[in-house]
């Protein structure tokens, strides 16, 4: 395998008891990629990133990230649908934490500068529950690039936001990303989502998801407006595409 | 608390701590008036009671009993003031929870995170729960004599089980999604009972230490019916061989009220400690 290769996923496949959740898949990530992840729901998309953070072992096949199994906690950070937070942390300590896990050290500075680069400023004093929903999923972000693993997997973060906060973090997260170039694993069920952020899209099929589509997108990843990437004809034609092969395979 | 003597106020009782998002108090002006309007309703009623019957052996007039409660502090009664009679069973309390919290809270953290050993010692605990705190200080007699070291034991023994059936219960229903979003931020085994899965539990470890105090509250005066003396338990007793009803009821509101004080205590203490109960 080629060293570039942040992921590489070989025959895969997952089961809970007798149900076949997901796979077989194969999928290369190369370093650096921005990959979203696309499906209905139930589709397995979930335990798939479980299965690359190492929450999950694969009954058939094999993940290896870094060249090697995944384990939890170890090379990739991790973000929920749900932010997560430690309710008995401020928002600082929360972030704290992570730089105490990642043995880096902890100082206000450095809490302050990781906060900023999600957009927040002024909150670290703060209790979890004093912030909106949309603040929290940032901290979550922040306190999962906190502790600089190569890879970074989110499961459907916006998903429980409302359309305004999800968009505004769809853009900030397009920022982030394009400014560290972490490579990236990206789950949602939403179409547009996935062309916006994505640098790669791959449509899994209804259970057991499998690749249906793997697409490049060759939109800009930075230096442009969000308004005006979502006018670009590339645009609604990657979204005409993906949408096609989502719903092809959706029997409703 | 079971030994609280003082009248429970006809409208919301203080709320256990945190929001009480169902259960909305009313104002804190009209809480302390309620419970004013009570305190007097309840003196009226034991004063009027205590004219009627005219039988002070069997129940002694307010003032009978705030006579004794001069007399006792001044004078003393069994050879202790009731300052003395009441710090001596503090102190038997206090100790005693502090050993039966401390336990409780190791057997606790065992019992949540070790599977066999919740199979064996679950029952156990149980067991212990389910005897009367009496039943097993006859034990304690036979084996350690009369002093001090019966009683400690007894509340002890008799604080422990609250704090460990509550520990056990939280650590081991601990939110996995917590729990994984520490070991996704690269947390030991350790490091996430310890920042995750320990202060997830302290709400309901905080229940089971105000059980757990309430429980050596409601012991003590149990433990001091053997030479009790001094302590608010011996003091009753011997007034009790007497017949002197006013001492017994000053006894228990000693009791009481210190109780009543001590729960305070535990439940701001807890709106410090926890500020996240009832947030989650
Ligand atoms: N822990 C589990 N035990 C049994 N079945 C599960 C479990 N987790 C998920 N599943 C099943 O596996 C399938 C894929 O689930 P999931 O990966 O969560 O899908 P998605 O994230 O795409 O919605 C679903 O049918 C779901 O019911
Ligand atoms: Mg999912």
């Amino acid at each position: 395998m080629s060293s570039a290769d942040a992921i590489r996923i070989d025959g895969l496949t997952h089961s809970y008891g007798e149900t076949l959740a997901v796979g077989p898949i194969d999928l290369t990530v190369p370093e650096g990629e921005f990959l979203v992840l696309v499906g209905a729901s139930g589709c397995g998309k979930s335990t798939l990133l479980r299965l690359i953070a190492g929450f999950e072992q694969p009954t058939g096949g094999s993940v290896l990230t870094g060249g090697a199994k995944p384990v939890p906690g170890k090379g990739a950070g991790l973000v929920f649908q749900q932010p997560r937070l430690f309710p008995w942390k401020t928002v600082g300590g929360n972030i704290e934490l992570a730089l105490r896990y990642a043995g880096q050290t902890v100082t206000a500075e450095r809490v302050e500068e990781l906060l900023a680069r999600v957009g927040l400023h002024d909150v670290a004093k703060r209790r979890t529950w004093q912030i909106s929903g949309g603040q929290q999923q940032r901290v979550a972000i922040a306190r999962a690039l906190a502790v600089e693993n190569p890879l970074l997997l989110l499961d459907e973060p916006f998903a429980a936001l409302d359309a305004l906060t999800r968009e505004k973090l769809q853009e900030d997260l397009r920022q982030v990303s394009a400014a560290t170039g972490r490579t990236s694993v990206f789950v949602t069920h939403s179409v547009d989502e996935a062309v916006f952020l994505g640098s790669r899209v791959v449509v899994l099929t209804p259970r057991p998801g499998r690749i249906a589509l793997d697409l490049k997108v060759g939109l800009p990843r930075s230096g442009i407006a969000a308004d005006e990437l979502r006018g670009l004809p590339e645009f609604a034609a990657l979204r005409a595409e993906v949408g096609h092969a989502i719903r092809d395979r959706v029997t409703v | 608390m079971t030994t609280t003597l003082a009248p429970a106020p006809p409208a919301p009782p203080g709320s256990a701590g945190g929001t009480a998002a169902l259960a909305p108090s009313g104002g804190l002006r009209r809480r302390l008036a309620l419970r004013l309007l009570a305190l007097v309703v309840l003196y009226v009623l034991w004063e009027v009671t205590a004219r009627v019957m005219r039988n002070p052996a069997f129940i002694p007039s307010p003032g009978a009993v705030w006579d004794q409660l001069i007399r006792t502090s001044t004078e003393g009664y069994s050879g202790h003031s009731l300052l003395e009679h009441l710090g001596v069973s503090l102190r038997r309390i206090v100790i005693g929870s502090a050993i039966g919290i401390a336990g409780g809270l190791l057997i606790g953290v065992l019992l949540g995170t070790v599977g066999w050993l919740r199979v064996v010692a679950e029952p156990v605990v149980t067991f212990i729960r389910a005897l009367p705190p009496l039943a097993y200080f006859s034990l304690f007699i036979i084996w350690f004599g009369i002093d001090e070291t019966p009683k400690l034991w007894l509340l002890s023994i008799a604080a422990l089980p609250p704090v460990a059936v509550a520990t056990a219960a939280a650590v081991h229903g601990a939110p996995t999604g917590l729990v994984e979003a520490a070991r996704a931020l690269g947390a030991s085994r350790w490091q996430a009972t310890r920042d995750v899965v320990l202060p997830n539990a302290l709400p309901e470890i905080f229940t089971g230490i105000r059980l757990a105090v309430g429980v050596a509250y409601s012991s003590v005066v149990a433990a001091e019916t053997i030479n009790g003396v001094p302590g608010i338990g011996g003091m009753i007793r011997d007034a009790q061989r007497y017949s002197q009803t006013d001492v017994v009821v000053l006894g228990l509101f000693a009791i009481g009220l210190s109780g009543l004080l001590i729960d305070s205590l535990l439940l701001s203490a807890e709106t410090k400690l926890i500020p996240w109960r009832g947030r989650v």
